[in-house]
């Protein structure tokens, strides 16, 4: 079969301008138009002032050179990941009972990846320049050059598998499926490592990271799995999906009790005998009230909810996956500022007349902007999504039809 | 090929700031106080009032160690860090990225971004100036009044600068990090 025959047997739905803005015109709906072109004005707006002021558009200093830009894409790839994982366990480990996300999630694993690539594009102050010298002078030890090639790669992996699943082709959908996990958990945790490998912050120094992202991920997967079938089914889950949502939950249960173990730990070996530049950072971290909103939105209010009936108040979940995802985001916000919030000092006692203390930052408007427009994009596009795929498990479409 | 390092007899140091004006003069570093290729720390009395020991106070230039392991290059994405011929750490602008992972990696907060070409820079031993000019000093080193700063090859066993090293006792800044810096503090 040629490459062109292959091209056009993908199915994929005709759609027009019409079908759209063919949707059902509730309040909900119209409300979610509304934040959705809000969001991808801000992006543009966001992209605007990033092009007329350059990187003075942020608020990123010498001091705290990483900023909320890079927090929304681990946001959103770590989301990549997670809906990789979830994908994963129908085509790729066969639980049947997942089959019926597979696509779902996979193409979700693409839209998300793609939201953070366009957000860090703006991050990074020369893009065109990194593509070149990726290529050409390699730095083989940097985490940096081995996460973004290996998301490069995965992302690849992901669409073939995405197309595979399109033509109904499980065998190769569980092969391409396979190698784009084992790569996708590659980039994952040397994103991991990115922070992991900073001997100079032993707050962030370690293992934990390349381990604790991989965990997150899965976190994130499943959060985003139950808004994805919520909207997905309106709230009026059918047996199958119930079946799965509560699943699922329980999966739920064992990775948020793991990361409330995970946490405590790491808080434990920061703080125990008082290790400078680490004990007292992580005292700040304890003292403010970005970890503590991670932790109730992430593992408290979700783990509540899912313990009540062990996973099988899928209404509520679906809720309780919005507080979820919003505690995801203070998690990446967290990371990336309690890396970089004790001065390095370095003799300095006054630099230049400003005594020490810890490093402020605080994200400009157009960090703002480009970073929630990432999320208009996602919406954006996932919802093209919809239009253009069946989304659906072959079965389940069926199913739903009938 | 020589490996060049500083030796820096820092309790000579008055905090007239000489260095810092030359070296901006120099390699055209701009002006501002984010903006510096080295500077002089202030390091505070000790002691409680009117306890104070004022031994303990004191001035101690600083700038980019030039480790000999950097982390700086180990992170660099695009090796836009690398090690020059007389093992001084530089900076391609042309390979930068603005990854900011560097500024980030050293331990010694010596890095900045240079507002006309976005992309990072520090200390390179005048390389681009002075050292292409075929001289043999940095300009911070040849402004100091007091002689704080010593330059030279490490390598040459009749330098004055190993010299300097035979004689003296020194250390280098959080050497526990095994960067291996090669500016020595005289003790
Ligand atoms: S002091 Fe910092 S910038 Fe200089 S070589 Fe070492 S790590 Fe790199
Ligand atoms: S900012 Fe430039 S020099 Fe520093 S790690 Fe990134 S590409 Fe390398």
């Amino acid at each position: 079969m040629s490459i062109k025959e292959f091209v056009a047997s993908i199915p994929v739905n005709k759609v027009g301008f019409k079908d759209i803005f063919g949707y059902e015109k509730t309040p909900r709906n119209l409300i979610l138009t509304v934040l959705t072109f809000g969001l991808l004005a801000m992006f543009a707006a966001g992209v605007g002032l990033y092009l007329l002021h350059g990187h003075h558009a942020y608020n990123v200093t010498r001091e705290h050179p990483w900023g909320l830009l890079l927090a929304a894409y681990i946001f959103f790839v770590v989301s990549s990941t997670g809906l990789c994982i979830i994908g994963s366990l129908g085509d790729v480990f066969g639980f049947k009972d997942y089959e019926l996300i597979s696509k779902r999630a996979i193409f979700g694993s693409i839209v998300t990846i793609l939201s953070g690539f366009a957000v860090i594009l703006f991050e990074i102050g020369h893009p065109v320049t990194m593509v070149i010298y990726n290529v050409l002078t390699p730095g083989l030890t940097s985490a940096i050059w081995w996460m973004g090639t290996l998301y490069g790669l995965y992302l690849t992996f992901m669409i073939i598998e995405f197309v595979f699943l399109l033509k109904g082709d499980a065998k190769f959908a569980k092969y391409f499926g396979l190698v784009g996990l084992i790569i996708g958990l590659a980039a994952h945790s040397n994103l991991g490592a990115v922070f992991g490998f900073l001997n100079a912050r032993p707050i962030s120094n370690g293992v934990y990271f390349p381990m604790y992202f991989i965990l997150t991920a899965f976190i994130t997967g499943v959060f985003i799995a139950y808004l994805f079938m919520g909207f997905r089914y309106k709230l009026k889950f059918p047996e199958r999906v119930k079946k799965m949502l509560t699943n699922l939950g329980k999966i739920q249960i064992f990775l948020l009790s793991f990361l409330a173990f995970f946490m405590t730990w790491k808080m434990l070996t920061d703080l125990y005998g008082g290790m400078p530049n680490r004990a007292d950072v992580a005292h700040h971290i304890l003292g403010s009230w970005t970890f503590w909103a991670e932790v109730i939105l992430v593992i408290v209010i979700p783990l509540l909810v899912l313990l009540k009936d062990m996973g099988r108040s899928h209404v509520a979940m679906f809720y309780a996956s919005f507080s979820g995802m919003a505690g995801i985001a203070f998690m990446r916000y967290n990371l990336i500022h309690d890396t970089q919030v004790k001065p390095l000092q370095m003799l300095k006692v006054y630099e230049y007349q400003l005594p020490p203390t810890w490093i402020h930052y605080s994200p400009s408007a157009a960090e703002w902007m480009i970073s929630l427009g990432g999320i208009g994009l996602c919406i954006t596009l996932y919802y093209l999504g919809t239009k253009f795929f069946n989304l659906d498990a072959d079965e389940g479409h069926a199913e739903q039809k009938a | 090929m020589a490996r060049y390092g500083m030796a820096l007899d820092y309790k000579n140091c008055i905090d007239c700031k000489a260095c810092e004006s030359a070296c901006k003069e120099e390699n055209g570093v701009l002006l501002g106080a984010d903006k510096h290729r080295i500077w002089v720390g202030t390091k505070e009395v000790e002691g409680e009032f009117p306890f104070l020991s004022i031994s303990s106070s004191g001035f101690v230039p600083s700038q980019c160690q030039h480790c000999e392991a950097a982390p700086c290059q180990e992170v660099c994405p695009t090796n836009a860090t690398y090690y020059d011929e007389n093992g001084v750490v530089r900076v391609d602008a042309d390979k930068c990225i603005l990854c900011t992972y560097c500024m980030n990696a050293c331990p010694y907060d010596a890095r900045y971004v240079d507002d006309r070409t976005m992309t990072v820079d520090k200390c390179n031993f005048c390389s681009d100036t002075r050292l292409a000019r075929g001289e043999t000093t940095t300009a911070c080193q040849n402004t100091c009044p007091t002689k704080v700063r010593t330059f030279g090859d490490l390598d040459d066993p009749y330098s004055e600068i190993s010299e300097l090293l035979r004689r003296r006792d020194h250390y280098s800044l959080k050497a526990h990090l095994g960067t291996k810096p090669k500016l020595f503090y005289l003790t």
